[in-house]
């Protein structure tokens, strides 16, 4: 059925860009990203030398480096995060879980989106710290809260770019799939799933984001264990060397989160990398 | 399967813009013959992309009646393909891949997939680029892709909206040949949106001019030289004047009463050449 096709010479350009570049302008980002964190350490460094601050509100460096040492060493430090991390990744699963579903239902379905899009706007913007109390009436102070707590925070930036990245998927693809008589599942997997990947990654950071700074405020509020309880325990006994090492800890595992997140997305939307 | 004949009957469109009633298509009466190449020129705006659509089977909600082989064209058809005017390639599928969409829903074993798409890479020049992604092509390898996937699973009636807008002169000549002999060859009918006079004197067995606000013919001219045709034709010289006077009196004019089918039923004796009414 087909006519005899001509190929036309075409002159071939290369596509890889230059790995080295890409090595050398990766490392240079990394030095820089650490210019501002090394310069704190040194001004801290010298104000606590200079004897500025007490030592009970500023310890040097070096008595927090001890600390740590200390903390690591008697198994303390991975008590208090393995704790909290298994909250995090309890919470977040069922927030970011539940959020993909309901996000991907509002985003496919006009009448679902009608019906969810007031409420979940108005209770996504009471803060998650705002919810604490109304759910300590019901859940008691137990773990239940705070997973509830940390889910409640990964729901929302999750179901809401889900639901966003699905309806904005541009029209003349939905037509092109049209065209081309996709049925519901090709459509599914050939354009909807695909073309959803980086606003759902962006809801998926931003909820992780969101669930370890609200698994921070209700260990701060109804916790003895974990990194957020290290925080309070620390201020109160005045042991600020144990509080700047679960504060460095806390910051330091979101920055590794999000990298590993970051790494993930780049793998599924290679087609994004040369980008212009 | 090819050999597909369009009746296009009193077709006409309405668009809401700020709540208000737009008329962007009026009274269109076409039919084009099973193997026919038919091209429309217009000014923008006056609903080419609109009638392509309708006769795509993308838009059902219009007035009038567009069959397809004596049947009403309700919903799109793997037997009407389109080309659209930008090229909508998928930008997480390579140039294949994007292809490939068109044969999806074909009943053609893996294998014969692969080797269709491949002749078909080939045929628009983008050897060397099979796996490359949309964003690392030109606009006008982008287009290339898009018309490959358009023609892949060869479809009766091929719909094409202004498919070489984006492509540079000597490019835009080769493909204008070789859709012209793939046409030819399998017997398909086409409906090619340009607004490139030559282009669509080159290509049509007959060009439909349209008039804007509402969309509507204003003439529609029979080109007789034979094809493949010279591009230097001093016979499609001369047409080529008779269509630009006449999309100049469209634009100038802008009549909002006229209808469509006054305009359409303007005499051909009124154009200075040998261009005979249909
Ligand atoms: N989806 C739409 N909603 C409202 N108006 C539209 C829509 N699509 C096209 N139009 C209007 O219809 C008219 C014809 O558009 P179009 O068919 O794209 O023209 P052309 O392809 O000839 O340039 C224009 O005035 C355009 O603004
Ligand atoms: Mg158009």
């Amino acid at each position: 059925m087909t006519a005899p096709v001509t190929a036309i010479a075409w002159p071939a350009r290369g596509l890889a860009a230059s790995l080295h570049r890409r090595v050398h302008r990766h490392l240079a980002s990394i030095a820089l990203g650490l210019v501002v964190p090394l310069g704190l350490l040194v001004a801290w460094a010298a104000a606590a030398a200079s004897g500025w601050l007490p030592e009970q509100i500023l310890p040097a460096p070096r008595i927090v480096a001890e600390t740590l040492v200390e903390m690591v060493r008697s198994g303390e430090l991975a008590q208090h995060a393995g704790i909290s991390g298994l909250r995090v990744l309890a919470g977040f699963s069922l927030g970011a879980g539940l959020g993909l579903l309901l996000g991907a239902a509002m985003g496919l379905s006009r009448r679902v989106e009608d019906t969810v899009q007031p409420l979940f706007t108005a209770l996504a913007q009471v803060p998650t710290l705002g919810w604490i109390p109304l759910l300590m009436l019901f859940l008691g102070i137990g773990e239940t809260l705070k997973i509830v707590v940390i889910a409640k925070a990964a729901l929302v930036p999750v179901t809401l770019n889900t639901a966003s990245g699905i309806r904005a998927i541009p029209e003349g693809y939905r037509e092109v799939a049209r065209a081309y008589r996709f049925t519901r599942v090709q459509t599914l997997r050939r354009l909807i799933l695909p073309a959803s990947v980086p606003p759902v990654f962006t809801g998926i950071r931003y909820g992780l984001t969101k669930a370890w700074t609200a698994l921070v405020a209700v260990e701060l509020l109804a916790s003895a264990e974990g990194l957020g309880y290290l925080l309070v325990w620390g201020r109160q006994m005045f042991w600020l060397d144990t509080m700047i090492v679960a504060m460095a800890l806390i910051g330091l595992v979101g920055v590794a989160m999000d990298a590993g997140l970051a790494r993930i997305e780049a793998r599924l939307q290679l087609w994004r990398i040369d980008a212009r | 399967m090819p050999d597909s004949r369009i009746e296009i009957a009193r077709v006409a469109k309405d668009f809401s813009v700020d709540g208000r009633p737009l008329r962007a298509l009026d009274g269109i009466d076409l039919t084009v013959a099973p193997g026919e190449f038919v091209t429309i020129v217009g000014a923008s705006g006056c609903g080419k992309s609109t009638l392509l659509r309708i006769v795509a089977g993308l838009d059902p909600a219009h007035d009038g009646e567009v069959r397809h082989d004596g049947r009403p064209v309700t919903g799109p058809s793997l037997q009407r393909g389109i080309v659209f005017q930008e090229p909508r390639l998928f930008p997480w599928l390579t140039v294949a891949g994007n292809i490939g969409l068109g044969l999806e829903n074909a009943p053609l074993s893996a294998a014969e997939r692969a080797r269709l798409v491949a002749e078909h890479v080939a045929l628009v020049g983008l050897s060397g680029f099979e796996n490359a992604y949309p964003r690392q092509l030109s606009g006008g390898m982008a287009q290339r892709a898009a018309i490959a996937r358009g023609l892949v699973n060869r479809p009766g009636l091929l719909l094409l909206d202004e498919p070489f807008g984006a492509l540079d002169a000597l490019t835009r000549a080769r493909l204008q040949d070789e859709l012209q002999r793939i046409c030819a060859h399998e017997g398909i009918t086409a409906l090619l949106v340009t607004h490139d006079v030559d282009e669509a004197l080159l290509l049509g067995d007959r060009v439909v001019v349209m008039a804007p606000r509402p969309g509507r013919i204003a003439e529609i001219l029979d080109v007789s030289a034979s094809k493949p045709r010279d591009r230097r034709d001093p016979v499609l010289a001369a047409l080529r004047h008779a269509i630009l006077d006449r999309l100049e009196a469209t634009q100038a004019a802008q009549p909002q009463t006229a209808t469509a089918r006054e305009a359409g039923r303007r005499p051909a004796a009124t154009l200075p050449l040998a261009a005979r009414s249909a």
